[in-house]
């Protein structure tokens, strides 16, 4: 029933129903100006303990070093890259959805993209942790990480792809950062206007800037923001096929595969894709934002994760075909090794997750059901972590050598690590909905409908 | 839920288009047929880079049809008959194969068997790689390309007398059908016509390089005819500079997009260094194959972006139609770059390959000619046609 | 304090075609200094206003070539000037793998520059001062209102012509707005002693947090617990051995592994008696005496053997392997001499491996017979 009502002849509204300019402010204003529930604060007391896991756990690290991780020969690499890569690729959906989606003009992104930058830029601060601390002693390590001559005049290797992603991951950092600031300005000059505390004000007046809504100021701020766009959408895709080429330009059977940058993009866009769609489903639920973040923004980015995990499973598909046809025995002996190999819970938890159930989205039912769908990106999420736990582990306990192969196990530090940035994550987006606009005022106004003169 | 009434005179036309169309055609298949007679070889290896080019406007504007479908996109229903007729030339497709399948022996190392027995490689390779197997792949993926592209021009053009939505949500499903299909038939497609020429090289990323360039061929053609007709007045009143820049902006993508995915598969080979990779590339940057390389670089990535990059070249319909053929040109180079040096280890280059080229644009234009004859220009009855209409960025 | 200055006046609207018409009204009147205040960015309002377009691009696309070229120049000269090194066998101008770095830096400098001449020379912020800030005006065009303001310092300005052309276009209100000059003039500069003062208190707690941590803290316990290990060190003094060293020798009769005793220690002519050169004077053997020769005997008996390199004069001269003495030793003789050093020549046995010392000792050969070549070598 529900397809034959699609009238093809009208545009979809942005929102439901008609909702006014000022009514919008109400709703999203209404966290920021209201005292936090109790739910709140359960939720803050559950993300806190986790960040509190987290913190013991580098405390740990920090006074005992990096031994007490699991990694060793030959598995070197563990929890710290694959949660890094996991991070960084959640972070992708942000700016997609920020950038490719307003290069496409696709009007649905304006309720989301607020949040989903939010959550890009804590995505990116969760991912950073990692690699700063497997240095061991950071405040050490500084100079290893950032072009700095050393006594020797030995500049970095600016070849060395851990290199490009210190410059990838730190830029897009920034970018993000200031895309989503650009964004907060109008918005802040709006709670500025309506604060009604003296600390309220100055604090608003301080990140407004002083902003106007003066339309010779939007003229070069819609500038500004499709230029912001423009360059955003590559540096999403460069930085994960930065990552993709950590792996990709080693020589070791099962990373060194040309389809990695494309494959590594497009996963990451699955998993964030399927983050943003758990932690919107759960606002919009929470804060009554029904009308603004509507059934039918969720539904497009169910479509987006099921095009993407799509990708994702024509990559799987393509390693293992290329592995047989290119006739090379270790790259065969690799992937077999994942399917039938010590490690393959995980690779079949990998497969069951991100290839078979997000094919479920191919029908409406599922893609409408707000329960179905959450339960989806769960498994998404859970999916792509494996995804990289798959492929780092793998590949490196596996190499050339029988007899240098072993075993990871990962540590309880590992884990509570892990559990720590899971924590940052959550307690980073509590405290925002509750102190900024959890969607951006001035774009939804623009799309509601009667917004634009009626010869446009 | 009746759709409005759009006004459109549909116009047949000029002869000249025929007369170009019959002319190149002409001259293409002389050109082919004098290649034949002097260099039998030569012929097979350029008949492969005009099948694949030809596949790449044929499949990848069947491929743009069912994503406009799916994306319910609107700006480009206006013109989505233009990419409807230049599918149509999965027919054509099948004409082109026809020298090449008689004669896989000659081109396709593969087929020896002597040569396979006594390679461990190739004979572990031999249950894809095999003739019977190899015919029977590709004409599943012709009949696929005839099904769908039947299905989706049928109720398009249905839906011109009967205005009924539910053509379009029948082509939806279509389409989504068709998605997975054919991204496993443009890969295979490339694996067995241009990467098994080089049975021993392979590269996961080879389908996506070639859909790449795939997307971007059908994108440039229709282009220069979109625009072409639009400006003589052939397609409906009120299409201008946003869809031109639509168009603009989607060529600019995919020119970078190209460009990614090109400089991925390189610089993984290159820097990796392993020996069963690289020589494929060592191979174009040798004997000549060098000046193609960078021709190509010129050609298909910093010609379109700097053409392209600026605002308001995305809406100028000159530089449009410019870029169109330009695109085209380079996507036939890069196949020529793709295949040739499997013929020939120094760069040849001469009057042999213009024949295909020629061919091929000439069957493109009396498809085309032919399709416009019959049908409407406009997909007059299609919902989203006003929208598309009145479609502004 | 001068509350009373008019700085503009202002109209509201309900509606975007209201002040569509309204700019476009304004404009047509010949006004200059107006602008509109819309809470989101209205379609075809810059045509209204008639502005042209932002000039932003141009500082994006000169940015993004300049931070480009300038990094990509900046790792050229680090690889090819600076340091170079050969990394992975590549060239030393590996440009691809240049790429990456310069693409993300061409980014960052855009964006980075392009935003900060945004806020900087476009709109002129920050500036929390401005007269239409906290004026009911502002709060409704914040929200959901449309606002036009013409400045009292346009030069067609009357206030009541204004206020007549506002009111004939069907606004919701009209309305002056005053400032207060003396607010306006309060500058914040940056040479207040205040501000310097809290400037350096950063610095100073910055520097000196960052000195205790670097320098005092990490050599505290317990975190100089990798520094401080609980373990024996070779030159501490230890109750466990009857001589208290904790630097022991080995044991009698032992060899370490992959090690082979020299047994012609201190017996120069049983070495030359028994030892015999056990490599074939081949190309390769050549090449390797050749390049171990020049890098350790070298420095000392010159590129030739003939004791002439530069040290000579600063030491006892070292001497030439041309002598006839050396030239009658056996090779075992000279083996001897790399492996156990000679009056004050070193032993080179950790340097050289026993491999490479014959291969030396095939150069030396070479050598010798190349400055005293006979009548049949030419043939």
């Amino acid at each position: 029933m529900s397809t034959s009502a699609i009238d093809y002849t009208i545009d979809h509204p942005a929102v439901a129903g008609t909702p006014s300019a000022a009514s919008i402010d109400e709703v999203i204003a209404a966290p920021i100006d209201s005292k936090p529930s109790k739910g709140w604060w359960i939720g803050l007391a559950i993300t806190g303990s986790m960040l509190g896991v987290g913190i013991l756990s580098i405390s740990w690290l920090f006074y005992k070093g990096t031994g007490v991780w699991g990694v060793n020969q030959p598995v070197g690499w563990g929890f710290d890259i694959v949660n890094f890569v996991f991070w960084v690729g959640i972070g992708h959906a942000g700016t997609l959805i920020s950038a490719i989606l307003f290069l496409l003009r696709q009007k649905w992104r304006t309720g989301i993209a607020r949040f989903a930058e939010a959550m890009t830029i804590f995505a990116v601060m969760c991912a950073l942790i990692f690699p700063l601390i497997h240095t061991g002693r950071p405040w050490l390590a500084a100079v290893y990480l950032f072009p700095y001559p050393n006594q020797h005049g030995l500049w970095v290797n600016f070849t060395s792809p851990l290199l490009w992603d210190v410059f990838a991951v730190s830029t897009y950092f920034t970018v993000s950062f200031v895309f989503w600031y650009i964004g907060l300005i109008p918005d802040f000059a709006m709670l500025r206007d309506r604060a009604t505390t003296k600390f309220k004000k100055i604090a608003y007046s301080i990140f407004s800037l002083g902003w106007r809504h003066s339309n010779r100021h939007w003229q070069h701020y819609e500038k500004a923001y499709l230029i912001l766009a423009g360059f955003s959408t590559p540096l999403v895709l460069s930085v994960h096929t930065i990552v993709s080429f950590d792996f990709a330009v080693s020589v070791i059977p099962g990373w060194h595969t040309t389809i990695f940058p494309p494959y590594f993009v497009a996963g990451a866009v699955f998993s964030g894709f399927a983050m943003v769609q758990n932690v919107l489903i759960v606002t919009r639920k929470y804060f009554n934002l029904e009308h603004i973040i509507t059934i039918n923004h969720l539904e497009n980015m169910n479509k987006v994760i099921v095009l993407t995990g799509s990708i994702v499973g024509y990559a799987y598909a393509m390693e293992f075909f290329i592995a047989w046809y290119s006739g090379n025995p270790l790259e065969q002996f690799v992937f077999l090794n994942r399917a039938l190999g010590p490690y393959a819970w995980a690779y079949w938890t990998m497969v069951t997750c991100n290839v078979v159930f997000p094919q479920l989205f191919w029908i409406k039912k599922v893609r409408t059901n707000i329960i179905g769908m959450f339960i989806i990106g769960v498994f998404v999420n859970v999916g792509m972590w494996f995804e990289r736990f798959v492929i780092v582990v793998t590949s490196l306990s596996r190499d050339f050598l029988p007899s240098s192969w072993g075993h990871y196990v990962p540590t309880a530090v590992d884990f509570g690590v892990f559990i720590g940035s899971i924590g940052l994550f959550f307690t980073l987006v509590l405290l925002f909905v509750r102190v900024l606009p959890v969607v951006s005022m001035s774009e939804i106004k623009a799309v509601l409908p009667g917004a634009q003169p009626s010869r446009h | 839920m009746s759709t409005t009434q759009v006004p459109y005179q549909r116009k047949d036309l000029p002869a000249s288009v025929t007369a170009f169309g019959a002319g190149a055609t002409a001259a293409g298949a002389a050109i082919v047929a004098l290649t034949f007679m002097f260099d039998h070889s030569r012929g097979l290896y350029n008949n492969i880079i005009g099948l694949s080019v030809l596949a790449s406007v044929a499949v990848g504007a069947l491929f743009y049809v069912a994503l406009e479908y799916l994306a319910g996109a609107v700006w480009s229903t206006p013109f989505r008959r233009v990419m409807e007729f230049l599918s149509a030339t999965v027919f054509a497709l099948v004409v082109v194969a026809l020298p090449l399948m008689a004669n896989l022996h000659e081109v396709f190392h593969w087929t020896h068997m002597e040569a396979v027995a006594k390679d461990p490689i190739l004979a572990g390779k031999s249950p894809y790689l095999n003739i019977q197997f190899f015919t029977i792949r590709n004409i599943a993926f012709a009949v696929l390309w005839i099904f769908f592209y039947a299905m989706l021009t049928r109720f398009s053009r249905k839906q011109d007398t009967t205005r009924d939505q539910k053509y379009t949500r029948i082509n939806i499903r279509f389409s989504t059908a068709f998605m997975p299909v054919f991204a496993l038939t443009t890969t295979f497609f490339a694996i067995d016509w241009i990467m098994s020429l080089e049975p021993h090289w392979f590269s996961t990323i080879f389908g996506v390089y070639y859909f790449s360039g795939t997307f971007l061929c059908a994108l440039a053609v229709a282009t220069f005819i979109i625009v072409s007709l639009n400006e003589r007045g052939y397609l409906v009143a009120g299409l201008g500079k946003d869809h031109y820049y639509s168009l603009g902006t989607l060529l600019f993508v995919f020119t970078n997009f190209w460009a990614y995915i090109a400089f991925s598969q390189f610089m993984l080979i290159w820097y990796a260094n392993v020996p069963e990779e690289t020589y494929w590339f060592i191979a174009r940057w040798k004997n000549g194959w060098e000046y193609v390389s960078l021709a190509l670089i010129f050609m298909k990535f910093l010609v379109p972006y700097f053409v392209l990059l600026s605002q308001p070249s995305k809406m100028d319909g000159r530089k449009l139609k410019f870029i169109g053929i330009w695109i085209f040109l380079a996507h036939t180079v890069d196949m020529y770059w793709l295949i040739m040096p499997n013929f020939s280890r120094s760069l040849v280059l001469g009057w042999q390959e213009l024949g295909f080229p020629l061919l091929i644009a000439g069957l493109i234009t009396l498809t085309f000619v032919f399709k416009a004859r019959k049908e409407n220009l406009v997909p007059i009855g299609d919902p989203k046609l006003q929208r598309g209409i009145d479609f502004k960025i | 304090m001068n509350k009373n200055l008019l700085y503009s006046v202002t109209a509201l609207f309900d509606t975007p075609d209201g002040i569509i018409h309204a700019a476009e009204a304004v404009r047509n009147a010949g006004y200059k200094r107006y602008d509109v205040h819309t809470p989101y960015p209205v379609h075809g309002m810059d045509d209204a206003m008639e502005l042209k377009d932002s000039k932003l691009g141009f500082i994006t696309l000169g940015a993004g070539l300049l931070g480009g070229a300038g990094v990509f120049a900046f790792i050229s000269w680090v690889f090819l000037a600076a340091y170079p090194n050969v990394i992975g066998g590549k060239p030393y101008f590996s440009w691809p793998a240049f790429v990456p770095v310069t693409f993300e830096i061409t980014v960052l400098s855009a964006v980075l520059l392009t935003i900060g001449s945004l806020i900087v020379f476009f709109f002129k912020f920050p500036n929390n001062s401005h007269p239409l800030h906290d004026t009911p005006y502002m709060k409704n065009v914040s929200s959901d209102k449309f606002g036009i303001s013409i400045q009292a310092n346009d030069p067609k300005f009357d206030e009541a012509a204004v206020t007549a052309l506002l009111s004939s276009l069907h606004p919701l209100t009209v309305a002056p707005v005053f400032y207060d000059e003396e607010e306006l003039r309060h500058t914040w500069t940056t040479f207040d002693p205040k501000f310097l003062a809290l400037l350096v208190g950063v610095a100073l707690f910055v520097s000196g947090s960052t000195y205790l941590h670097l320098n005092k803290l990490l050599y505290l316990p317990p975190f100089d617990w990798m520094s401080n290990q609980n373990k024996f060190k070779p030159q501490t003094p230890t109750a466990q051995y009857d001589d208290t060293r904790m630097m022991r020798s080995a044991p009698d009769g032992t060899v370490a592994r992959g090690f082979i005793p020299y047994p012609f220690k201190g017996m120069p002519d049983s070495a030359g008696k028994y030892l015999v050169n056990p490599l074939q004077p081949t190309s390769e053997a050549l090449a390797l005496g050749k390049t171990k020769f020049l890098t350790y005997c070298s420095p000392c008996h010159g590129n030739f053997a003939r004791g002439d390199s530069r040290l000579r004069g600063q030491f006892p001269n070292p001497p030439t392997l041309h002598s006839d003495k050396v030239r009658n030793w056996p090779d075992g003789n000279i083996f001897h001499v790399i492996t156990e050093g000679q009056n004050i020549m070193p032993s080179y046995a950790s340097q050289v491996s026993r491999e490479e010392r014959w291969a030396i000792v095939h150069y030396v050969r070479a050598l010798q017979r190349a400055f005293n070549a006979k009548e049949s070598d030419t043939q």
